[in-house]
């Protein structure tokens, strides 16, 4: 019998543990252990290991707060669809939310974070394109965590000096083509996702256009947006950039450079450390990079992009959730950041740090002036949906089915009718309609009632 | 919700899935007449009555765990996805509500040229597929249909790519088509029909040639089988006869299997074209409907609606729409050629 008396005291001590935990999901916060907070970000890798390691030392200084990591996917279409389902649901978990740069004015607008004014972040001492991207109706909603900007590689050994201008881009890579030093002259994104967006946008700021304007009306379908798409159709149909990158991402355009294939790339800075490693890369030691060109009348313009911190607006810590976000964007964990997985910090200060000359893969000097000129994409809350009409439109125009100034008119008509059903038209105001959620259930609204 | 009981099918690929999806509506009056038994002789009326009575009773407990597993798990969600189409419910854009529109989703997908492309796409794609998909087939079963040494082995090998789930079939196919890599651009180039560099992909024209290439490969096999059967029902005697009328080849096959065919082919024709009208996955791998959106199908655009755009109201009145659409289709088929399946034999 003694099997079976192990076997009672096995189920009894099973079932205590059960009550034990059944209780202490009823009381929500256990009594002595402080708070709970989720964290949901990026967690792979070497990424992982640096925000576990920052996370210990954040609770070691903060005994009162545990911070837990809620693996969510890497990929952002699919983070995205999720936190919109959890928030749509009301979940208070995750507490601190990463946000791709694009999804802030977005979560904002619907309620979903908090504002973090009342926290009175240190917002001088970040890029203010970066605090721009972030700001909806005049408040704060989410920290810069770590910063992307759309580059131009080029190749050393090929072109004398990095292209100023469209036209001297293409002059410089059909002389080398000619040369046979390399089958393609310049690859990008040209797949049909966000990343043909930022590339277009690349170029439209070049020729001095706008998806939106200040007021939010839309312009894509006004003179340089239309010169800037024909610019990107021409250089496809003369050969400059390949056919085949019409279904190419980062990383094929990566292979492609890589190989000694193309004269000149358009990529995020992540690029720059694969193509130095001499292991991999055929031009290592043989690029650089530089702003991307511009047209008469236009500026040089890189995309930005990257990660925020938010807090989860049905939180129900919203001051630990706050001290973490503070905690993590600290100039010494950015710099550690750096230094371990080459994020660019999102404080322009930390360039002038010679410990950030050794982390990362670009001059420091150079990366700065790259990203203080970049653009972010329109700061509206219904972003991801223009992007998409505008993503069909583009690819359309750039595999020949339809004229780039006939699928921009078409795109603005879109977009012009999804901003006025989303009552964002010319002259609505959504400031008036940012709703407060939950009927009072918000953090915000409890920390506002004094709790 | 809609989505479940249709991509089921697509997904899966499976011949079964057809039919119950569509079928169920005609099932309570099918069971009410099973209940009927023939009259017994020498019983006295009102005994039998209520011996009917107590059969109907019986058979309507039979039938009703299948009608309530069928109410749950195809009307309810097909209620609900009816529900949700006449209503404003934009996850993305939570500050307009959940208000009531009536039609307006419906209204919409009528002045949406990506939906009537789409709808344009699905009917390519389906008669380009089902017709290639008939052809060999038919040439297939012919062929298998020969006595000759290794027949089973030769059966079984020919099933094989029907067997391969669709997701992989579809990367090994794009794989191949796949730019300057793929194979089929370095024997193509070699022979000199097109440049190497001649990208598939986004040429709408051209994308559609490994779409329905990827598709007829995968589903000629499960046609051939089908007509198979039906070959094996012909009576050998009828060619005999055939031939000592003094008929050839050809004439034995327009006026003995082709008629004998009917029915097989017919029902090959359902499901392939019920089949074909929802499909998703190969397309979603092979190309994600672009280039632009020249290769998306309506069940693709349904899925990126509400998926994708999280717009469950435009999307659940997209997927009412491909509901409507099928149902049609299936109904046309039982009513107007059901007759053949199941009337007498000529």
């Amino acid at each position: 019998m003694p099997r079976l008396a192990r076997a009672r005291t096995a189920v009894r001590r099973l079932m205590a543990s059960l009550l034990a935990a059944a209780a202490c999901t009823a009381c929500g916060q256990p009594a002595g252990e402080g708070v709970v907070v989720r964290f949901s970000g990026s967690a792979l890798g070497a990424e992982a290991e640096v925000l576990r390691a920052q996370l210990a030392r954040f609770m070691e200084a903060n005994p009162g707060i545990r911070v837990e990591i809620q693996p969510t996917p890497d990929a952002a279409d699919q983070r995205h669809q999720l936190y919109v389902q959890w928030l749509n649901a009301r979940a208070g978990d995750p507490d601190v939310l990463q946000l791709d740069v694009i999804w802030t004015p977005e979560f904002a607008a619907a309620g979903w974070i908090l504002p973090l004014d009342r926290f009175a972040p240190p917002v001088d001492s970040f890029f203010p394109a970066t605090i721009e991207a972030n700001r909806w109706r005049g408040r704060l909603f989410a920290l810069p965590w770590f910063v992307d900007v759309g580059m131009l590689y080029w190749r050393t050994d090929l072109l004398p000096r990095a292209p100023e201008t469209f036209e001297e881009l293409r002059a410089f890579a059909d002389e080398a083509r000619a040369r046979g030093a390399t089958p393609y002259g310049f690859v990008w994104q040209g797949a049909r996702y966000e990343g043909l967006v930022t590339v277009f946008l690349e170029h439209l700021g070049g020729f001095g256009g706008a998806i939106l304007d200040a007021d939010g009306r839309v312009v894509v379908d006004e003179e340089p947006a239309v010169r800037a798409l024909e610019c990107m159709r021409g250089a496809v149909e003369s050969g400059l950039v390949p056919r085949a990158a019409l279904t190419w991402q980062e990383e094929q355009t990566r292979f492609a450079f890589q190989n000694g294939q193309a004269v000149l790339m358009r990529n995020w800075p992540y690029a720059y450390a694969l193509l130095a490693d001499s292991a991999q890369s055929r031009v290592a030691g043989r690029f650089a990079v530089a702003p991307m060109p511009a047209a008469p009348g236009g500026e040089p313009t890189a995309a930005l992009g990257g990660a925020q911190l938010a807090v989860n607006a049905y939180t129900e810590h919203p001051e630990a959730a706050y001290a973490v976000i503070e905690y993590l964007t600290r100039p010494e964990q950015m710099l550690e950041r750096a230094r371990v997985v080459g994020q660019y910090p999102t404080r322009p200060a930390l360039y002038d740090d010679p410990a950030l000359a050794a982390s990362l893969a670009v001059p420091p000097a150079q990366a700065r002036a790259i990203i203080a000129r970049a653009e972010p994409r329109p700061v509206t809350p219904v972003y991801t949906q223009l992007s998409e009409l505008l993503q069909v439109r583009l690819h359309r125009a750039l595999t020949g089915q339809q004229e780039p100034a006939a699928a921009l008119a078409d795109a603005a008509r879109e977009m012009r009718r999804l901003l006025e059903r989303a009552g964002l038209g010319p002259g609505a105001s959504v400031a008036a309609g940012v709703p407060v959620p939950g009927g009072g259930a918000s953090a915000e609204a409890r920390v506002a009632a004094g709790r | 919700m809609l989505r479940g009981a249709e991509d089921g099918g697509a997904m899966g690929r499976a011949p079964r899935s057809t039919v119950p999806a569509h079928v169920p509506a005609r099932a309570p009056g099918g069971g009410g007449r099973v209940a009927g038994g023939p009259p017994g002789a020498g019983v006295p009326p009102a005994a039998q009555r209520s011996m009917e009575a107590r059969e109907a009773r019986l058979a309507w407990g039979f039938v009703l765990p299948a009608l309530a597993a069928i109410a749950l798990i195809a009307l309810f969600p097909l209620g609900w996805t009816v529900w949700e189409s006449l209503h404003l419910h934009d996850l993305r854009m939570p500050w307009l509500g959940r208000p009531f529109v009536g039609l307006d989703h419906y209204a919409e997908a009528l002045g949406d040229e990506r939906f009537w492309g789409a709808l344009l796409h699905t009917a390519i794609f389906t008669a380009g597929s089902v017709t290639l998909e008939l052809l060999l087939g038919l040439v297939l079963a012919l062929a298998l249909n020969r006595a000759y040494r290794g027949r089973g082995l030769v059966r079984m090998a020919v099933l094989v790519p029907w067997a391969i789930p669709t997701v992989v079939a579809a990367l090994v196919w794009r794989f191949m088509f796949e730019g300057q890599a793929g194979i089929v651009n370095a024997v193509l180039a070699d022979v000199g029909l097109i440049d190497r560099s001649f990208v598939w992909f986004i040429d709408a024209v051209a994308a559609w040639v490994p779409v329905i290439l990827a598709d007829v490969w995968k589903m000629t096999p499960f046609v051939a089988l089908l007509l198979l059967a039906g070959l094996q029902n012909i009576d050998a005697e009828l060619y005999e006869a055939a031939r000592i009328d003094g008929a050839g080849a050809w004439r034995q096959f327009v006026d003995v299997t082709l008629p004998l065919l009917k029915p097989a082919i017919l029902v090959a024709l359902i499901f392939r074209t019920l089949d074909a009208f929802r499909v998703f996955d190969l397309i979603y791998v092979m190309t994600g409907g672009g280039p632009g959106t020249s290769t998306e199908p309506i069940a693709l655009y349904a899925f990126n609606s509400l998926l994708n755009y999280l717009r469950f109201g435009y999307g659940s009145a997209l997927s009412v729409i491909i509901f409507l659409v099928t149902f049609g289709l299936a109904l046309f088929y039982i009513r107007v050629l059901g007759a053949d399946l199941t009337g007498e034999r000529r």
